[in-house]
């Protein structure tokens, strides 16, 4: 066998000139390849991410749990709000326009108003109660029948109570402003000391929601960042490697990006969990007390709609609170 | 393939790794660079795996200025070099063949390529059998080997190697070696930093020797 003869049967032996069987790697852009080959990187890193969760399972239970605790208290309390919100009625209802009509005005001209009023685009309702109806729902609530029958004539206005679309005290006042103007009303009258009371509730229950979102969300990012970090430690040899043979800065955060976002998943399921579970326990108690007051009211339970978007959420959170720890400590990772 | 133009390296604390060095390395060329403890053999190396920057001069690698790469650049460098280490800096937690297909899965290679390859480059540290064991199951010299593989399985254009034969027993370094020669008959430039000057005198190449960050010699080995 020739020098030359060695030397390909060599280079075909190590792989470093094409044999039969065997190509050299392509460096042109071969799209479907490349595309192929960044999907199977992606397939790989998510893979490895969850073997190493699902390899210290009690670490990985912990690390959700804590994170599914911080989601559940502002998302609980956001539902709380709005079972309370259900429980006091509608809203809007404490915000009723009552619309005092002239004594000479009749039902037939009550009842058209009514129905205008109704037809207006920032009202939700309008209600007619007539001069009799009113008289009569008066003696039963205030006790007053006995005198009230010895007046010579019904006292009482009619009266059209205008439930608005929207709690918002300039907009209300206007529709007041504009609804006391029509012809047969006589006194139009809102109890805006209430509506500013409720809005101010609803508005410091907001803001406590918010703030309590916001600081749990930066202790989420804590949690997670400081759980990559571990990793991000445990692994600084094998990244050290990969940097020094070839892996770009994207290659090395793919797997903790991966990782967030499976601790972000499992945070979000345990979390959703917790509030069914929380909600469910605290419903017996609630339609005991409930049915003490007559009432049949229930809390109702995490709606599907919320507890994909706690999910989402919680994937997303996942990712970014990785994303942050890669960021800060990628650079610390030279090769040495 | 490899030019230093009065390449300089001095640290923060005032240490110079180099001194102006000025040497070039034609393509497919083997050659040792040896000396004493600090002599600035590991920061020649790390320069040319832009480790480090120079702090003067100009540092050409296959025509691309080292002293003016960007960091983004650098991952696209290294998989143009091989890198073989003394203490192998092999992943503990991997199968032998999953160490070796590392730097193949950076490239983004397919499956089946990066079996076909990494085949191969067992084959050519006669490692075929050890495929699926874990380093720590293997003696030093076979772990040696499996950084070689590792080295050498994307086919770089240079390969460097920083002690390779540091510790193991001289007939396993002869044998190293001689797959080192076999790597370089393909056209591969090698290029070894050493201080076995017995192992490099037997080998006839050419030998850079530095003292204190200086070049001293430059020639071949006897």
């Amino acid at each position: 066998m020739s020098e030359k003869q060695r030397n390909i049967k060599a280079a075909e032996r190590v792989g470093a000139v094409q044999s039969k069987t065997d190509k050299p790697i392509k460096q042109g852009p071969d799209f479907s390849a490349l595309f192929a080959a960044w999907v199977e990187s992606h397939r790989a890193s998510l893979v490895d991410s969850l073997a190493r969760l699902i390899g210290q399972p009690i670490g990985s239970f912990f690390t959700c749990l804590v994170m599914a605790v911080a989601l559940s208290l502002p998302m609980g309390l956001a539902l709380l709000l709005d079972n309370v919100e259900r429980l006091g009625g509608s809203w809007q209802k404490a915000a009723q326009i009552s619309l005092y009509l002239k004594v000479e005005a009749g039902d037939d001209a009550g009842l058209q108003l009514r129905d205008e009023i109704a037809a207006m685009a920032d009202v939700a309702e309008a209600e007619f109660i007539g001069r009799e109806a009113g008289l009569a729902e008066f003696e039963q609530q205030s006790g007053l029948g006995q005198a009230l029958r010895e007046l010579p004539d019904n006292p009482l206005p009619a009266v059209v109570v205008v439930t608005p679309k929207e709690i918002d005290k300039p907009r209300l006042e206007a529709l007041r402003q504009r609804l006391s103007e029509l012809p047969a009303v006589d006194q139009a009258q809102l109890d805006l000391q209430w509506v500013e009371r409720l809005t101010a509730i609803l508005g410091l229950g907001d803001r406590f929601v918010f703030g309590l979102t916001l600081l749990l969300v930066m202790a989420l990012l804590l949690v997670i960042g400081n759980t990559i970090r571990l990793h991000i430690e445990n692994r600084r040899s094998e990244i050290e490697v990969i940097k020094l043979v070839g892996g770009t800065d994207g290659y090395v955060r793919r797997p903790f990006l991966y990782m967030g976002a499976l601790y972000g998943l499992g945070a979000g399921l345990l979390a959703w969990a917790l509030l069914a579970f929380g909600l469910d326990w605290l419903n017996d108690a609630v339609v005991r007390l409930a049915g003490l007051y007559g009432s049949d009211f229930a809390l109702a339970g995490v709606p599907a709609g919320d507890g994909f978007s706690l999910l989402l959420g919680a994937v997303f959170l996942g990712y970014i609170g990785a994303w942050l720890a890669v960021a800060r400590h990628l650079s610390e990772l030279a090769p040495r | 393939m490899i030019r230093f133009e009065q390449v300089g390296k001095r640290y923060p604390n005032g240490h110079v790794g180099l001194h102006e060095l000025s040497f070039g390395v034609r393509r497919g060329e083997f050659l040792f660079v040896t000396g004493h403890s600090g002599a600035g053999k590991s920061t020649l190396l790390r320069l040319l795996l832009a480790m480090e920057r120079p702090t003067s001069g100009k540092l050409l690698l296959a025509g691309q200025d080292l002293s003016q790469i960007t960091t983004a650049q650098i991952p696209f460098l290294r998989r143009q070099i091989g890198v073989v280490f003394q203490n192998h800096q092999l992943l503990f937690d991997r199968s032998v063949f999953d160490n070796v297909a590392l730097p193949l899965q950076i490239l983004g290679l397919s499956k089946p390529d990066i079996a076909k390859r990494v085949g191969a480059a067992l084959e050519r540290v006669s490692l075929s059998d050890k495929a699926e064991q874990f380093p720590a199951d293997l003696s030093t010299g076979q772990q040696q080997r499996v950084g070689i593989a590792r080295a050498v399985v994307h086919r770089p254009a240079l390969l460097l190697a920083d002690e390779p034969t540091g510790n193991l027993d001289p007939r396993l370094a002869a044998e190293i070696m001689g797959v080192f020669e076999d790597i370089n008959r393909l056209g591969t430039t090698v290029l070894i930093a050493s201080h076995d000057l017995a192992l490099i005198a037997r080998m006839r190449h050419r030998m850079l020797t530095l003292q204190r960050g200086r070049l001293i010699g430059d020639g071949e080995a006897s």
